[in-house]
């Protein structure tokens, strides 16, 4: 399992090259000028444009370019953005409040769409079946944002119960909306995965077997049918790390979060690419990694799959 | 990318154990007519497809739900809330809600639609050529394609949108719209890749493909004949199912102010214009929030009932 882990890490090095001069092609070489909107309304005079471009070393080959942002990512240099704050310091503010308000994403989704899951796969067809799989067909299709305004408007600006904006130091117990908002759509999904995983194995032998020995209900589910239903999910959950994190950018922006998302959101505003680009290489290494761990984890789960 | 992602491999719905109707037993039946026996019986399958209707009627005639203007402004209406006049209030510009709503069908079904041809275009010819040429150029297509699925959607769309079409640059309707389908396409055809490839993989052994390759035809032969009809029953569901998040995807990209911008009318705009008078006027922000999510439910609900009727498994 160690040489499997060292081997798949390995391979996620062409991946992250490959992204990251994908993303670093995509924020400085597309048609259209960074610095264009610097300037207000007016277009920029073109020594400022040529002393940004010289600073940012726009004038040189792509190659070049992409060189020396390797070079500097791998000596923790992250630069400055166009107005000279050093990214490395915003990123090391903003980074904590999104782990926190992913972390309780990931776990609002495993908990309770796990559980919505397995209670109405046990019971194909009832009522609580129903209730499941209609409301999150629902759910499924309110995008990030209405779930987010709706949820805002509702229990924020109607009922008073909580505060529509999140305050700067975000503690946990104003996140609880946010991260359900999160979490809405992935919700939705586990639910159905686990639901659907849970009906196939209720039919397999083993299920069978288990109750001809005369096991209890508890234990049929718990034991049997439960750990062996739960790698979809786990995959899901899993490999969704990475859309999360756009729906991380809309929640951020909608609930005035000040994580990563939310100093994305700004930017783009401000039309300041420059945090751009190692913002988007952090979250697809994030990504790589939780796919990563996913693997690994399928033989915790099954010992019958082996790692070569 | 990130709604769409194993939509593919969920299955849903209660389906009614159904006893293959012996209505003509001496012809044989094929896939689609046995999916259609069983499409016909389904209530899910009605609804969305009435519900398909309504929204193509909207998309093509707005005319016939509204004899409003939807770009005719009166300040002094400003935020008037819903009246047996205007039935969903007054917008900020004091335009009618309702028409704007109702002419906001068409730009999100145009996206959505062009969106997922150009993608179900793109992910098929490479997942088509990646599965049958195989080797070395399938796994630098796959790689490729991992690549595309490691930047989140929504970083990806800003990224390319904010270098092509910046939040302050004003660029013109038809313009900005096939930017951002373009965009929406770009990103989302790793996912129908990877589906067109291991539906050709599977095909790629069985008997009548060989049988076909041994009586002589060609690789677009194959192809076309014998491989894409017998993979395209996933493609098509997924597609469906993709309208449906390409619409949500747009009108979060609008939201965000680097995808559709003013000129255009459509529902993402009305929402993003809104959001910042959610306490004195909500309903200039959920009447369109409402049609979003029912159209965007309309695609999901009936690419579902076209997959379960297709799953031999709930058969």
């Amino acid at each position: 399992m160690g040489r499997y882990a060292i081997r798949r890490l390995l391979q996620l090095i062409p991946v992250l090259l490959g992204t990251t001069f994908l993303i670093n092609y995509m924020v400085w070489q597309l048609p259209g000028d960074p610095f264009a909107a610097r300037c207000g309304q007016r277009p920029c005079p073109d020594a400022y444009i040529n002393a940004m471009r010289a600073e940012f070393g726009l004038d040189q080959p792509i190659i070049v370019q992409y060189w020396h942002f390797l070079k500097n990512l791998l000596t923790g240099d992250l630069g400055v953005n166009f107005n000279n704050v050093s990214v490395a310091s915003q990123l090391a503010d903003s980074w904590p409040i999104t782990v926190r308000l992913g972390l309780m994403a990931v776990a609002i989704e495993a908990v309770i769409g796990i559980t919505a899951g397995v209670l109405s796969g046990l019971k194909r067809g009832g009522f609580i079946d129903n209730v499941i799989t209609i409301s999150s067909l629902v759910l499924l299709s309110l995008p990030v944002f209405v779930t987010g305004f709706l949820l805002q408007w509702l229990l924020g600006v109607q009922l008073e119960w909580v505060k529509p904006t999140v305050s700067p130091e975000a503690p946990f117990s104003e996140l609880i909306i946010p991260a359900f908002v999160l979490a809405s759509l992935n919700l939705a999904f586990t639910a159905r995965l686990t639901r659907t995983s849970i009906i196939e194995n209720r039919r397999s032998d083993y299920v069978r077997t288990a109750i001809a020995k005369g096991m209890t209900n508890r234990r049929v589910v718990g034991v049997h049918l439960l750990r062996n239903s739960l790698i979809p999910a786990l995959t899901f959950i899993g490999t969704e790390v990475g859309s999360l994190m756009s729906g991380a950018i809309i929640t951020e922006g909608i609930f005035n979060i000040n994580g990563i998302g939310g100093l994305l959101w700004r930017a783009v505003n401000d039309h300041d690419f420059t945090i751009v680009v190692p913002i988007a290489s952090l979250l697809v290494l994030v990504y790589l990694l939780a796919n990563l761990l996913v693997d690994l984890l399928y033989g915790v789960l099954d010992p019958r799959i082996r790692y070569e | 990318m990130s709604e769409p992602t194993a939509t593919q491999d969920l299955i849903q719905g209660t389906p009614e154990p159904t006893a293959a109707a012996p209505a003509k037993a001496d012809k044989p039946r094929g896939l689609w007519h046995d999916t259609w026996d069983i499409l016909k019986r389904r209530k899910i399958f009605w609804v969305s497809f009435a519900l398909l209707l309504v929204f193509l009627v909207m998309a093509a005639f707005p005319t016939l739900f509204t004899d409003k203007n939807p770009e005719y402004a009166t300040l002094a209406r400003s935020m008037e809330p819903p009246s047996s006049d205007a039935w969903f209030g007054f917008d900020l510009q004091g335009r009618d809600v309702f028409a704007r709503t109702i002419y906001g069908a068409r730009t999100s079904i145009i996206v959505g639609v062009l969106a997922t041809v150009g993608t179900v275009i793109l992910g098929g010819v490479i997942g088509v050529i990646a599965a049958y040429r195989g080797r070395w150029l399938d796994s630098l297509l796959s790689r490729i394609g991992e690549i595309f699925l490691g930047v989140p959607y929504v970083l990806g769309a800003i990224i390319i949108l904010g270098s092509v079409a910046p939040v302050q640059s004003n660029p013109g309707k038809t313009m900005i719209m096939t930017v951002v389908i373009l965009v929406l396409a770009v990103l989302g055809w790793p996912v129908l890749a990877r589906i067109a490839r291991s539906a050709v993989i599977q095909a790629k052994h069985q008997d009548y493909v060989q049988a076909a390759r041994a009586l002589g035809a060609g690789p677009f032969r194959i192809v076309f004949k014998h491989l894409l009809p017998n993979s395209l029953a996933p493609i098509l569901v997924y597609a469906t199912i993709t309208i449906g998040s390409y619409i949500g995807a747009e009108a979060t990209l609008s939201l965000l102010g680097i995808g559709l911008r003013t000129p255009v009318i459509s529902w993402g705009i009305a929402i993003a214009d809104h959001t910042r008078y959610i306490r004195t006027g909500a309903h200039a922000m959920l009447f369109p929030a409402a049609f979003l999510s029912l159209c965007v439910l309309t695609f999901v609900m009936l690419g579902e009932a076209v997959r379960d009727a297709l799953d031999p498994k709930l058969r």
